[in-house]
């Protein structure tokens, strides 16, 4: 085949993705990490700042504050949805009838909008008309009942019970595939050792899904470092930062306070502490892989 | 051993494992039940929002676990009009169904190019691409905002449909890439020698050949532009443009207090995705692990 036409073929058909994804995706880290260098409200003029938008953030206490509440979602992800996760994964990879129901229920949350669920969970926890302290009445438990979102101490603890159901659901299908991709002559041979029950579970199954795990625990990671919607809608940040993330404070500093130039500062802060994180989860577990 | 002896032994044998048998049938019965309650607590969100959105106000306070005592279909009606639902599903349908046929085109073709042919900077090419996976979406919402305000796309279906499909593109090429390495190419050659262009060969081989990893590509973009709330949050502000995730918040916003109307809303706008999972569930949970798991 005529080279020449080859070579117009390849440049034709990479070049609109190239563009599309350079221009909104690739641009846009790079400008914001130029805009972090400037005072600007988004009219008027940008002014040269030079770093002082990074001493600002450094001594930002809500930014702290903002980090420490996801570095809470992070942990409340990897503890809570990959062990609830895998656990349910081994009792339910097989298929009868009440064990699809369960698997379909459990990933159900995955496909609706975060919007929604976190509506949803907003009217569950509402002081006056909320399901959680109407039940907690139910069962004379009334002094129980909390202001579960408005309270600045327990606010964010309150958004963790829909952060782990809206996403368990997927990690429950990851580590479902996996145990499904084990040969069956790996069973066969642990049936002719006579190996089984937790034996089993913990000399052969687990060692058998380790990359699966490994790789859960990245999206989990990452994902929860993006979370926004939901705390968004539940909470918007408050009551006075308190449940405030890096995505949510980036987002009230720059389309509420209209500070472009340290929203941008904020921007870019993101990009690098999600790349320390992922960096870092990659280095954790390739130690455990040796 | 004498006969006696043996029949002690044998009914002692059988008695000790009818009584381990029993407890573990107890065992592995509670535990069922366990877990049929644990999936009952992750439907039932789900479920009270679907019974509550038939309830009248009085009804949603007095008898907040029961089922409603008349059905009101007309909270339905009533929600689709006043939260000029249409025009948020036309618009989220719109927006889905372009950025998805924009993803699909371009990533099948960068896929192709990067799975079949080579040139110099392939690597890089292919490395530009997957770094983007790592990009948290988030962070681009400022620069974004700015650089749509200078191209004036802010506040049309670009601002949404661009962005989807730019950010859709690292997994979907992924994906597709990899799929397309598993596939002999004695298909292709065949059509090459017959006198197909390469154009030809895309569209009449490649796409229909890589179907299945099409379809893992349609679920995942298709949910992630339908469900998308933080870009439509920035770069709409239009009403007549909103998406459903956005109008359904702004909707909320404005009748708080009518719980039913409200549950009634929020229950039309996730219709359609639940009974799309209902009807391909099998093919939805696969389509979403894609990648996830090494075999």
């Amino acid at each position: 085949m005529n080279t020449l036409r080859v070579r117009r073929f390849i440049a034709l058909a990479l070049l609109p993705s190239l563009v599309l994804y350079a221009l909104f995706v690739f641009v846009p880290v790079v400008w914001s990490a130029y805009y972090s260098f400037f005072n600007w409200s988004g009219i008027g003029e940008a002014k040269f700042h030079g770093a002082k938008n990074y001493v600002e953030l450094v001594n930002d206490p809500v930014f702290w504050h903002s980090l420490k509440n996801n570095v809470i979602f992070v942990l409340a992800s990897v503890l809570g949805q990959v062990p609830i996760a895998l656990v349910l994964a081994i009792v339910l990879h097989k298929s009868n009838g009440l064990q699809r129901f369960l698997r379909s229920a459990v990933f159900m949350p995955m496909v609706l909008s975060s919007v929604v669920i976190g509506m949803i969970w907003q009217y569950i926890y509402h002081p006056q008309i909320g399901i959680l302290n109407f039940l907690l009445d139910a069962v004379g438990l009334g002094s129980w009942k909390l202001q579960w979102l408005s309270d600045p101490n327990i606010a964010i603890y309150a958004l963790l019970p829909p952060l782990i159901w809206n996403f368990v659901g997927l990690y429950l299908i990851i580590f479902i595939s996996a145990l499904q991709n084990i040969p069956g002559e790996i069973h066969d041979a642990a049936k002719i050792d006579g190996v089984s029950g937790a034996r089993k579970l913990f000399s052969v199954t687990l060692p058998m899904i380790w990359g699966t795990i490994q790789v859960a625990l990245i999206l989990c990671i990452s994902g929860s470092l993006k979370s926004f919607d939901l705390v968004y809608v539940m909470t918007k940040g408050g009551p006075a930062h308190a449940t405030e993330l890096l995505a949510t404070y980036m987002y009230n500093s720059t389309f509420s306070t209209y500070r472009y130039g340290y929203g941008s500062t904020i921007s870019t802060a993101i990009v690098i502490i999600s790349l320390l994180f992922i960096g870092t989860s990659q280095w954790l577990t390739r130690k455990k892989a040796d | 051993m004498s006969n006696a002896q043996l029949a002690r032994t044998v009914s002692r044998s059988v008695e000790s494992t009818s009584g381990r048998t029993l407890r573990k049938k107890w065992g592995a019965g509670l535990f069922w039940i366990f877990l049929l309650l644990y999936g009952i607590l992750t439907i039932y969100p789900l479920f009270w929002l679907i019974i509550s959105a038939f309830k009248s106000n009085a009804e949603f306070f007095s008898r907040p676990f029961g089922l409603p005592e008349t059905w009101l279909w007309e909270n339905f009606t009533r929600a689709w009009e006043t939260s000029k639902m249409g025009t948020a599903f036309m618009n989220s349908v719109i927006v889905s169904a372009v950025s998805l046929a924009l993803t699909l085109l371009l990533a099948g073709l960068t896929s192709y190019v990067l799975a079949r042919f080579n040139f110099r900077l392939k690597g890089w090419t292919m490395a530009f691409f997957v770094v983007g996976m790592l990009i948290p979406i988030h962070s681009t919402l400022v620069p974004l905002f700015i650089l749509m305000k200078q191209m004036s796309i802010l506040n049309t279906y670009w601002a949404l449909i661009f962005p989807y499909a730019a950010f859709a593109l690292p997994t979907a090429i992924f994906v597709l890439t990899a799929y397309l390495a598993t596939i002999p190419k004695e298909i292709e050659e065949a059509a090459y020698i017959d006198g197909t262009g390469l154009w030809g060969v895309f569209f009449r081989i490649m796409l229909p050949i890589s179907l299945p990893a099409l379809s893992t590509v349609t679920i995942l973009t298709f949910l992630h532009s339908w469900n998308d709330f933080s870009f439509a949050l920035v770069f709409i502000s239009n009403a007549a443009l909103k998406t459903l995730p956005l109008s359904i918040t702004t909707f909320a916003d404005g009748f708080q207090t009518d719980y039913g109307l409200t549950l009634a809303a929020m229950t039309l706008s996730v219709l359609p995705t639940i009974l799309v999972f209902l009807l391909f569930q099998e093919q939805v949970m696969k389509g979403m692990t894609a990648g996830a798991v090494k075999g």
